[in-house]
Protein backbone atom coordinates (compact mmCIF):
# COMPACT_ATOMS: atom_id res chain seq x y z
CA UNK A 1 0.00 0.00 0.00
CA UNK A 2 2.70 2.44 0.97
CA UNK A 3 4.44 1.78 -2.32
CA UNK A 4 1.27 2.43 -4.31
CA UNK A 5 0.64 5.71 -2.48
CA UNK A 6 4.11 6.90 -3.26
CA UNK A 7 3.57 6.02 -6.89
CA UNK A 8 0.31 7.98 -7.05
CA UNK A 9 1.92 10.94 -5.30
CA UNK A 10 4.68 10.91 -7.87
CA UNK A 11 2.20 10.83 -10.69
CA UNK A 12 0.22 13.71 -9.22
CA UNK A 13 3.39 15.72 -8.72
CA UNK A 14 4.32 15.09 -12.33
CA UNK A 15 0.92 16.21 -13.59
CA UNK A 16 1.11 19.51 -11.68
CA UNK A 17 4.78 20.26 -12.11
CA UNK A 18 5.62 22.90 -14.70
CA UNK A 19 8.15 20.70 -16.48
CA UNK A 20 5.74 17.80 -17.11
CA UNK A 21 6.22 16.84 -20.76
CA UNK A 22 4.10 18.25 -23.55
CA UNK A 23 3.80 16.77 -27.01
CA UNK A 24 3.55 18.05 -30.58
CA UNK A 25 1.16 16.10 -32.78
CA UNK A 26 1.09 16.14 -36.58
CA UNK A 27 -2.30 15.28 -38.11
CA UNK A 28 -2.96 13.66 -41.47
CA UNK A 29 -3.82 16.02 -44.28
CA UNK A 30 -4.94 15.02 -47.80
CA UNK A 31 -2.88 17.80 -49.42
CA UNK A 32 0.61 17.42 -47.96
CA UNK A 33 2.76 14.99 -49.92
CA UNK A 34 4.36 12.10 -48.03
CA UNK A 35 7.83 13.11 -49.19
CA UNK A 36 7.15 16.70 -48.08
CA UNK A 37 6.10 15.65 -44.56
CA UNK A 38 9.24 13.47 -44.32
CA UNK A 39 11.46 16.31 -45.55
CA UNK A 40 9.97 18.87 -43.13
CA UNK A 41 10.46 16.52 -40.15
CA UNK A 42 14.10 15.98 -41.17
CA UNK A 43 14.72 19.66 -41.75
CA UNK A 44 13.00 21.08 -38.64
CA UNK A 45 13.90 18.43 -36.09
CA UNK A 46 17.12 17.08 -37.59
CA UNK A 47 15.67 13.56 -37.61
CA UNK A 48 17.42 10.94 -39.72
CA UNK A 49 15.51 9.95 -42.86
CA UNK A 50 14.41 6.58 -41.43
CA UNK A 51 12.87 8.14 -38.30
CA UNK A 52 11.18 10.93 -40.29
CA UNK A 53 9.71 8.34 -42.70
CA UNK A 54 8.46 6.20 -39.83
CA UNK A 55 6.69 9.19 -38.24
CA UNK A 56 5.25 10.23 -41.62
CA UNK A 57 3.87 6.70 -42.16
CA UNK A 58 2.31 6.79 -38.71
CA UNK A 59 0.59 10.09 -39.57
CA UNK A 60 -0.55 8.62 -42.86
CA UNK A 61 -1.88 5.29 -41.56
CA UNK A 62 -3.06 6.24 -38.06
CA UNK A 63 -4.15 9.80 -38.77
CA UNK A 64 -1.70 11.36 -36.32
CA UNK A 65 1.68 10.98 -34.63
CA UNK A 66 3.61 12.57 -31.78
CA UNK A 67 6.63 14.12 -33.47
CA UNK A 68 8.32 15.83 -30.50
CA UNK A 69 8.20 15.98 -26.71
CA UNK A 70 9.37 18.68 -24.30
CA UNK A 71 8.30 21.72 -22.32
CA UNK A 72 5.20 23.66 -23.29
CA UNK A 73 7.34 26.51 -24.63
CA UNK A 74 9.41 24.14 -26.75
CA UNK A 75 6.28 22.51 -28.17
CA UNK A 76 4.75 25.91 -28.98
CA UNK A 77 7.92 26.70 -30.88
CA UNK A 78 7.74 23.37 -32.76
CA UNK A 79 4.06 23.86 -33.67
CA UNK A 80 4.77 27.38 -34.94
CA UNK A 81 7.58 26.06 -37.18
CA UNK A 82 5.39 23.22 -38.49
CA UNK A 83 2.62 25.73 -39.26
CA UNK A 84 5.14 27.87 -41.11
CA UNK A 85 5.68 24.91 -43.45
CA UNK A 86 1.98 24.08 -43.69
CA UNK A 87 1.85 20.89 -41.64
CA UNK A 88 -1.26 20.43 -39.54
CA UNK A 89 0.08 20.39 -35.96
CA UNK A 90 -1.20 20.92 -32.42
CA UNK A 91 0.33 20.64 -28.96
CA UNK A 92 -1.06 19.30 -25.72
CA UNK A 93 -0.03 17.83 -22.37
CA UNK A 94 1.68 14.49 -22.77
CA UNK A 95 -0.69 12.78 -20.34
CA UNK A 96 -3.81 13.98 -22.15
CA UNK A 97 -5.65 11.53 -24.41
CA UNK A 98 -4.90 12.20 -28.08
CA UNK B 1 3.53 22.26 -68.93
CA UNK B 2 7.06 21.98 -70.25
CA UNK B 3 9.42 22.31 -67.30
CA UNK B 4 11.34 19.21 -66.30
CA UNK B 5 11.44 20.38 -62.71
CA UNK B 6 14.34 20.86 -60.35
CA UNK B 7 17.65 19.06 -60.72
CA UNK B 8 20.59 19.12 -58.36
CA UNK B 9 23.71 20.89 -59.63
CA UNK B 10 26.64 20.44 -57.30
CA UNK B 11 26.42 20.62 -53.53
CA UNK B 12 24.07 23.56 -53.02
CA UNK B 13 22.34 24.41 -56.26
CA UNK B 14 18.91 23.31 -57.46
CA UNK B 15 18.06 24.40 -60.97
CA UNK B 16 14.84 24.39 -63.00
CA UNK B 17 13.82 25.95 -66.26
CA UNK B 18 10.33 27.31 -66.70
CA UNK B 19 8.44 28.24 -69.84
CA UNK B 20 7.06 31.78 -69.84
CA UNK B 21 3.48 30.65 -69.10
CA UNK B 22 4.69 28.48 -66.21
CA UNK B 23 6.66 31.37 -64.78
CA UNK B 24 3.60 33.61 -65.08
CA UNK B 25 1.36 31.10 -63.32
CA UNK B 26 3.84 30.75 -60.46
CA UNK B 27 4.32 34.53 -60.09
CA UNK B 28 0.56 34.97 -60.09
CA UNK B 29 0.14 32.33 -57.37
CA UNK B 30 2.83 33.89 -55.15
CA UNK B 31 1.03 37.23 -55.45
CA UNK B 32 -2.31 35.66 -54.56
CA UNK B 33 -0.85 34.10 -51.42
CA UNK B 34 0.78 37.41 -50.39
CA UNK B 35 -2.49 39.29 -50.94
CA UNK B 36 -4.62 36.68 -49.20
CA UNK B 37 -2.45 36.84 -46.08
CA UNK B 38 -2.50 40.65 -46.22
CA UNK B 39 -6.31 40.58 -46.11
CA UNK B 40 -6.05 39.37 -42.56
CA UNK B 41 -5.32 42.86 -41.28
CA UNK B 42 -5.25 43.62 -37.59
CA UNK B 43 -8.50 45.51 -37.19
CA UNK B 44 -8.76 47.75 -34.17
CA UNK B 45 -5.09 47.55 -33.40
CA UNK B 46 -4.79 50.64 -31.24
CA UNK B 47 -1.75 49.78 -29.22
CA UNK B 48 1.35 50.54 -31.33
CA UNK B 49 3.61 48.77 -28.83
CA UNK B 50 1.53 45.59 -29.08
CA UNK B 51 1.68 45.86 -32.87
CA UNK B 52 5.44 46.31 -32.75
CA UNK B 53 6.02 43.13 -30.77
CA UNK B 54 3.62 41.21 -32.98
CA UNK B 55 0.55 40.91 -30.76
CA UNK B 56 -2.54 40.90 -32.94
CA UNK B 57 -6.14 41.69 -32.25
CA UNK B 58 -7.11 38.26 -33.55
CA UNK B 59 -7.97 35.57 -31.09
CA UNK B 60 -10.39 33.62 -33.26
CA UNK B 61 -9.47 31.66 -36.39
CA UNK B 62 -10.10 33.25 -39.81
CA UNK B 63 -13.62 32.74 -41.16
CA UNK B 64 -12.28 32.22 -44.67
CA UNK B 65 -11.62 28.52 -45.09
CA UNK B 66 -8.36 28.99 -47.00
CA UNK B 67 -6.92 31.43 -44.46
CA UNK B 68 -8.02 29.10 -41.69
CA UNK B 69 -6.02 26.27 -43.26
CA UNK B 70 -2.97 28.50 -43.67
CA UNK B 71 -3.28 29.82 -40.11
CA UNK B 72 -4.59 26.82 -38.15
CA UNK B 73 -5.26 26.44 -34.43
CA UNK B 74 -2.29 25.32 -32.33
CA UNK B 75 -4.38 23.66 -29.64
CA UNK B 76 -7.49 21.52 -29.81
CA UNK B 77 -8.71 23.62 -26.90
CA UNK B 78 -10.34 26.87 -28.12
CA UNK B 79 -9.22 29.04 -25.19
CA UNK B 80 -5.56 27.98 -25.41
CA UNK B 81 -5.72 28.36 -29.20
CA UNK B 82 -7.05 31.90 -28.97
CA UNK B 83 -4.29 32.92 -26.56
CA UNK B 84 -1.59 31.37 -28.74
CA UNK B 85 -3.02 33.01 -31.86
CA UNK B 86 -2.97 36.47 -30.30
CA UNK B 87 0.77 36.24 -29.74
CA UNK B 88 1.91 34.30 -32.78
CA UNK B 89 -0.43 34.72 -35.76
CA UNK B 90 1.13 37.89 -37.14
CA UNK B 91 4.58 36.24 -37.07
CA UNK B 92 3.23 33.20 -38.89
CA UNK B 93 1.63 35.43 -41.53
CA UNK B 94 4.91 37.32 -42.04
CA UNK B 95 6.87 34.09 -42.42
CA UNK B 96 4.45 32.71 -44.99
CA UNK B 97 4.50 36.00 -46.88
CA UNK B 98 8.31 35.95 -46.77
CA UNK B 99 8.34 32.48 -48.39
CA UNK B 100 6.02 33.65 -51.17
CA UNK B 101 7.96 36.91 -51.63
CA UNK B 102 11.27 35.05 -51.91
CA UNK B 103 9.78 32.71 -54.52
CA UNK B 104 8.33 35.68 -56.42
CA UNK B 105 11.70 37.43 -56.41
CA UNK B 106 13.48 34.39 -57.85
CA UNK B 107 10.88 34.11 -60.60
CA UNK B 108 10.84 37.83 -61.39
CA UNK B 109 14.59 37.91 -61.83
CA UNK B 110 14.62 34.71 -63.93
CA UNK B 111 13.88 36.44 -67.20
CA UNK B 112 15.28 33.56 -69.25
CA UNK B 113 13.18 31.14 -67.19
CA UNK B 114 16.10 29.57 -65.31
CA UNK B 115 15.76 29.46 -61.53
CA UNK B 116 18.79 28.52 -59.45
CA UNK B 117 18.10 27.95 -55.74
CA UNK B 118 20.43 27.35 -52.83
CA UNK B 119 19.22 25.40 -49.78
CA UNK B 120 17.40 28.24 -47.95
CA UNK B 121 15.80 29.45 -51.16
CA UNK B 122 14.63 25.90 -51.86
CA UNK B 123 13.01 25.70 -48.42
CA UNK B 124 11.20 29.00 -49.04
CA UNK B 125 9.95 27.58 -52.35
CA UNK B 126 8.75 24.38 -50.70
CA UNK B 127 6.84 26.33 -48.04
CA UNK B 128 5.31 28.70 -50.60
CA UNK B 129 4.34 25.89 -53.01
CA UNK B 130 2.78 24.05 -50.09
CA UNK B 131 0.70 27.09 -49.12
CA UNK B 132 -0.51 27.31 -52.73
CA UNK B 133 -1.45 23.62 -52.67
CA UNK B 134 -3.25 24.04 -49.34
CA UNK B 135 -5.19 27.01 -50.72
CA UNK B 136 -6.11 25.24 -53.99
CA UNK B 137 -6.87 22.06 -52.04
CA UNK B 138 -9.52 23.86 -49.99
CA UNK B 139 -11.10 25.24 -53.18
CA UNK B 140 -11.02 21.77 -54.76
CA UNK B 141 -12.45 20.27 -51.58
CA UNK B 142 -9.82 17.51 -51.53
CA UNK B 143 -10.90 16.75 -47.96
CA UNK B 144 -14.19 15.33 -49.25
CA UNK B 145 -13.50 14.33 -52.83
CA UNK B 146 -11.59 11.26 -53.86
CA UNK B 147 -8.70 11.26 -56.31
CA UNK B 148 -10.93 9.54 -58.88
CA UNK B 149 -13.61 12.21 -58.61
CA UNK B 150 -10.99 14.90 -59.18
CA UNK B 151 -9.45 13.04 -62.13
CA UNK B 152 -12.88 12.81 -63.73
CA UNK B 153 -13.71 16.52 -63.62
CA UNK B 154 -15.25 17.51 -66.96
CA UNK B 155 -13.06 19.55 -69.35
CA UNK B 156 -15.47 22.49 -69.06
CA UNK B 157 -15.58 22.36 -65.26
CA UNK B 158 -13.84 25.51 -63.94
CA UNK B 159 -12.27 23.34 -61.23
CA UNK B 160 -10.52 21.25 -63.89
CA UNK B 161 -7.85 23.92 -64.48
CA UNK B 162 -7.41 24.39 -60.73
CA UNK B 163 -6.86 20.65 -60.36
CA UNK B 164 -4.27 20.61 -63.13
CA UNK B 165 -2.30 23.42 -61.47
CA UNK B 166 -2.68 21.71 -58.07
CA UNK B 167 -1.26 18.48 -59.47
CA UNK B 168 1.54 20.28 -61.29
CA UNK B 169 2.57 22.10 -58.10
CA UNK B 170 2.71 18.76 -56.31
CA UNK B 171 4.93 17.36 -59.05
CA UNK B 172 7.21 20.42 -58.91
CA UNK B 173 7.43 20.21 -55.11
CA UNK B 174 8.18 16.49 -55.17
CA UNK B 175 10.98 16.98 -57.70
CA UNK B 176 12.58 19.72 -55.61
CA UNK B 177 12.44 17.50 -52.50
CA UNK B 178 14.03 14.62 -54.41
CA UNK B 179 16.81 16.96 -55.57
CA UNK B 180 17.34 18.15 -51.97
CA UNK B 181 17.42 14.61 -50.60
CA UNK B 182 19.65 13.33 -53.39
CA UNK B 183 22.89 12.50 -51.59
CA UNK B 184 24.76 11.22 -54.60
Amino acid sequence: MVKTDTHIEEQIREIFSSDAPWVTIVWDDPVNLMTYVTYVLMELFGYPKAKAQELMMKVHTEGKAVVSTGSREEMEHDVARLHEYGLWATLQRGDQAI
Amino acid sequence: MKSEGFKRHGSNSYVAEFAENEREILINLTEQIIELLAERIDHGQEDPLAAMVGITSHDSPPEDEVLHRLLPNAYQDEVDSAEFRRYTESTLRSKKQAHAMAMRMYLKSAEDGTVDLEHDGANAWLGAINDMRLALGVRLNVQERTQDELELLAPDDPMRGVYIVYGWLGWLQEGLIEALMDES
